[in-house]
């Protein structure tokens, strides 16, 4: 009966234009109800809100009613990482961090049918294929094979879409070339010109030895068991060493550890590098680094670095300087993920410590030392975390950097920041949150200042919540990444520094990216959109997409 | 007022302080509580479960029903522990603790700037009523008044530290220096010179309050009998004008510092996050911005600590300097 009346409604339509315009001859089902596309206040994330606003025009255009909700940070959070049935849209970012060089953190998690109820796969994509390549990748340790693995998994993404992915971002600092040789500046691959490789190798040019950068926000706690924030992470990596760390190039490489061989798939054998100190001139032993890789997940005392450790069965000591690493299973990233990440901390002042918190609900992340022990290449010397941060070359170090000292001032004005970069009173502009041609235009009237931009490891997508009608539908999912314009997005919305993405793999990642697929969006366009539309089924009525015929909308409304 | 009446004006007072401290914190912890979102959230990584979320909740105390962690939040609170920050892991006592300090002295330095600059142009103003300089002075000083504190530490930002380098862009001292201690900062050129933006832009921001209330007050004791007699008399009118008619004008003035003074210690937000100035005011939007509610509970308690404190000063030294105020009906 609905069909007839459907069709008895085109009919008059043709006849009588303006009272009911059914663009596509085909009987229809419920009225697609408004849309929500949740994001964060313009004022907070000016560039994804804006982002998200040319999104939601282009949806508009295929018929749909879109309703932008800005939420602050907090709820934000809250609505979509734990209220999993409760929202429609939301856009939504991973951020890039070095670990994540290694694809497998993301690959693994973000679409695993396993992680749908509390894990990564927040917006619910469900895909047995895609969930037996995701541990083929894993447990694969040959690079090729596993590239190939890797790249097919990007394949099937792209035709199921279960995000509409936008960009990938640029990292855009500058820096003073009249204090710091341009030479010396270290991009690293998917993380640009501000990294650890920089902070040791930036080489003065004159008498001012001080790396002096910003920091828009305040860091957390730094000790070597809290994961503290970005800026905080940029103090922790230089001031405690890790067994491995990620190269120039993305991939591992020993540091603290001499060697790290891999005899199967479930052995790993490290050599410590010999003649290491800590910052208090005690020796950094075999010792130590066992209790670095265990320490973890004992008990409940360092919830942030526990997963971290969670596929170790046993490390032991097997000599002086070597030791053991037992896994659970398989796991190509493990040097990326775990030796890279865990921290080195000193068992003589770290031990009592965790002995110290057994009972009681504090964990070692809020420990305070007074003066931290550290076995990086900078020592802390003052943190002030609402004011500066201050770290020394530490010269016993085996790679003593060419800096005197590492000073984080934390400015929340970032003009005021880009400022101090003018007048030197800062010579590294490492957080840069406002808009970039800014930063180019004050490069260009500014000769000392250099501005250095690279692409970023991390992406910016709007997540498809799967739970909810209409985006259980792949031809719908399909439809809506189709209309997104990514190119106007990162030369619009991001100011020109970002690049299209359709990938949570960063084309900076070139050893994993599936190249091209930025362009292999199904469809491409608005028109070939609404044409996904409706060969699907899906009816424009009046100007409103309604969903194929017999389909009903039973999904309520976010509120 | 006699002896009796004023010790007993100043307990009720004290009283009404402590009631009033007492309401504010109440409405602080139940605010806090009914912010939307998971106060965890700021700083949990997507990769914690949920088992790492309780634990990190209950290390909190975040687990425990409302009405325990009120009685945990005043029993603390009683004991002068404020908690401890969410995000930096620190007492929150010492990070107000070092923070209030730089508030402190930029406050005061704005504040005496200001009211010293309003007392003498309110006064000069009011004795030119009806001049130029008068037509000129009072839209100038209702201006710089009623600009935003944002806008005008911007301007002053970009004209004399981005374009002349006068002045430092941010912070209370030079990258690496080693003030530690007040002390330290108090005797330090270098503490100085970068409190002058910051303090010259909130003694823009403040000196047409005290102008105006100092011009509105003259303007009102000039006409009075008095002043006809000390012009009868043939003093100078240097003399009739701070001799005899500001001094009388001052009462209000000075109450009008007190509460400027508690006012200001919240009040500083803006002007501390343009400047990067290191005090309760920033650390106030730190942990707004970072879900931090221990911190956020703390400065909100301590503002208006302060606040309620520096009412009852003025309340108190209102009754005691003028004889003529009755405390209460039937007194």
């Amino acid at each position: 009966m609905k069909r007839f009346l459907f069709a008895a409604a085109a009919a008059v339509a043709a006849v009588q234009p303006g009272i009911v315009q059914q663009a596509w001859a085909q009987p229809a089902g419920d009225p697609i109800r408004p849309l929500v596309l949740l994001a964060q206040p313009a004022a907070a994330l000016p560039q994804e809100y804006q982002a998200a606003e040319l999104v939601a025009a282009a949806w508009r255009e295929l018929g749909l009613q879109v309703v932008i909700r800005p939420t602050p940070s907090q709820q934000f959070s809250q609505i979509v990482w734990y209220e999993r049935q409760r929202w429609d849209t939301t856009t939504w970012q991973m951020v890039g961090r070095p670990e994540r060089s290694d694809p497998d953190e993301l690959t693994y998690n973000l679409f695993l049918t396993a992680n749908i109820a509390n894990g990564y796969n927040f917006v619910g994509y469900s895909n047995p294929e895609y969930d037996r390549l995701a541990q083929a990748q894993r447990e694969e340790l040959d690079v090729t094979k596993r590239r190939a693995v890797v790249v097919q998994m990007q394949e099937l993404i792209n035709k199921d879409q279960p995000y509409g992915f936008m960009v990938h971002p640029k990292n855009v600092v500058a820096f003073n070339k009249n204090v710091w040789d341009e030479s010396s500046i270290v991009e690293q691959a998917g993380i640009g010109a501000r990294n650890t490789w920089t902070w040791l190798n930036i080489r003065p040019l004159g008498a001012q030895r001080d790396i002096i950068l910003n920091s828009v926000s305040t860091p957390t706690n730094l000790n070597p068991f809290n994961i503290s924030g970005a800026q905080g992470s940029w103090a922790a990596e230089i001031a405690w060493d890790r067994l491995m760390r990620i190269g120039t190039d993305g991939l591992p490489q020993p540091w603290a550890a001499e060697s790290v061989t891999r005899p199967d798939a479930l052995t790993v054998n490290i050599k410590l590098r010999a003649g290491m100190k800590w910052s208090d001139g005690r020796p950094i032993t075999i010792d130590d680094a066992v209790f670095s890789l265990v320490a973890p997940g004992i008990g409940d005392k360092s919830p942030m670095y526990k997963p971290f450790v969670a596929n170790i069965a046993n490390v032991e000591a097997t000599g002086a300087d070597t030791l053991r690493v037992t896994l659970k299973r398989p796991d190509a990233a493990f040097l990326v993920s775990t030796l890279a990440k865990l921290n080195l901390a000193p068992k003589h002042v770290w031990e009592p410590i965790f002995q110290s918190l057994q009972g009681k609900p504090d964990t070692a992340e809020s420990v305070m030392e007074t003066t931290p022990v550290t076995s990086g290449p900078f020592r802390l010397v003052k943190a002030k975390l609402n004011e500066e941060i201050v770290l020394e070359a530490y010269n016993d170090h085996w790679a003593k950097p060419k800096a005197a000292r590492w000073i984080m001032r934390i400015q929340p004005n970032v003009q005021a920041s880009l400022g101090a970069l003018r007048s030197g009173e800062i010579n590294f502009l490492a957080d840069y949150t406002g808009d970039p041609q800014l930063l180019r235009d004050a490069a260009k009237a500014n000769p000392q200042i250099k501005v250095a931009e690279a692409l970023d490891i991390g992406f910016k997508f709007i997540a498809y919540n799967h739970r909810r009608q209409p985006f259980d539908s792949t031809p719908f999912r399909l439809a809506l990444s189709a209309s997104i314009d990514r190119q106007l997005l990162a030369e619009d919305a991001f100011g020109g520094a970002a690049v299209p993405s359709n990938s949570w793999i960063s084309p900076a990642l070139a050893a994993w990216y599936d190249n091209g697929i930025e362009k292999r969006v199904p469809g491409g366009t608005v028109e070939a959109a609404k044409k996904i539309l409706k060969d699907a089924g899906y009816v424009l009525v009046n100007g409103r997409l309604h969903y194929p015929a017999g389909v009903k909308e039973t999904t309520p409304a976010f509120q | 007022m006699s002896r009796g009446g004023f010790l007993r004006l100043v307990a009720e007072r004290l009283g009404f302080l402590v009631l009033t401290v007492w309401i504010v914190t109440t409405i602080t912890f139940i605010l806090f509580r009914l912010m939307p979102g998971d106060p965890t959230l700021a700083y949990l990584s997507p990769t914690f479960n949920d088992d790492t979320r309780r634990a990190l909740l209950a290390s909190f105390g975040l687990d425990k029903p409302l009405w325990q962690q009120y009685l945990i939040y005043m029993g603390n609170l009683l004991q002068g522990d404020l908690g401890t920050s969410f995000l930096q892991r620190v007492p929150v006592a010492q990070l107000l603790g070092d923070a209030l300090p730089n508030t402190i002295i930029l406050t005061l330095v704005s504040l005496s700037c200001a009211y010293a600059f309003g007392i003498v142009a309110g006064a000069f103003l009011a004795f030119h009523r009806g001049s130029a300089i008068e037509a000129a002075a009072i839209p100038v000083a209702l201006a710089t008044r009623s600009a935003p504190e944002f806008w005008l530490g911007m301007l002053l930002l970009a004209g004399l530290a981005f374009q002349l380098g006068w002045f430092p862009t941010g912070g209370a001292f030079a990258p690496g220096s080693d003030l530690g201690t007040i002390g330290d900062r108090l005797t330090s050129g270098e503490f100085w010179h970068h409190l002058a933006l910051p303090a010259l832009t909130l003694t823009l921001y403040l000196q047409g309050l005290p102008l105006l209330l100092m011009r509105a007050t003259m303007l009102e004791v000039l006409g009075d009998e008095f002043i006809v007699m000390a012009r009868m008399k043939g003093l100078s009118r240097w003399s009739i004008v701070m001799r005899h008619a500001a001094r009388n004008a001052l009462l209000p003035v000075v109450t009008a510092f007190a509460l400027g003074l508690g006012a200001s210690v919240g009040g500083n937000v803006v002007i501390e996050t343009v400047f990067a100035w290191p005090g309760v005011g920033r650390v106030l939007v730190q942990a707004v911005q970072g879900a931090d509610y221990p911190v956020a509970q703390g400065a909100f308690i301590l503002i208006s600590v302060v606040l309620a404190t520096m009412n009852t000063v003025a309340d108190l030294a209102y009754a005691w300097l003028d004889p003529r105020v009755s405390v209460g009906a039937g007194r």
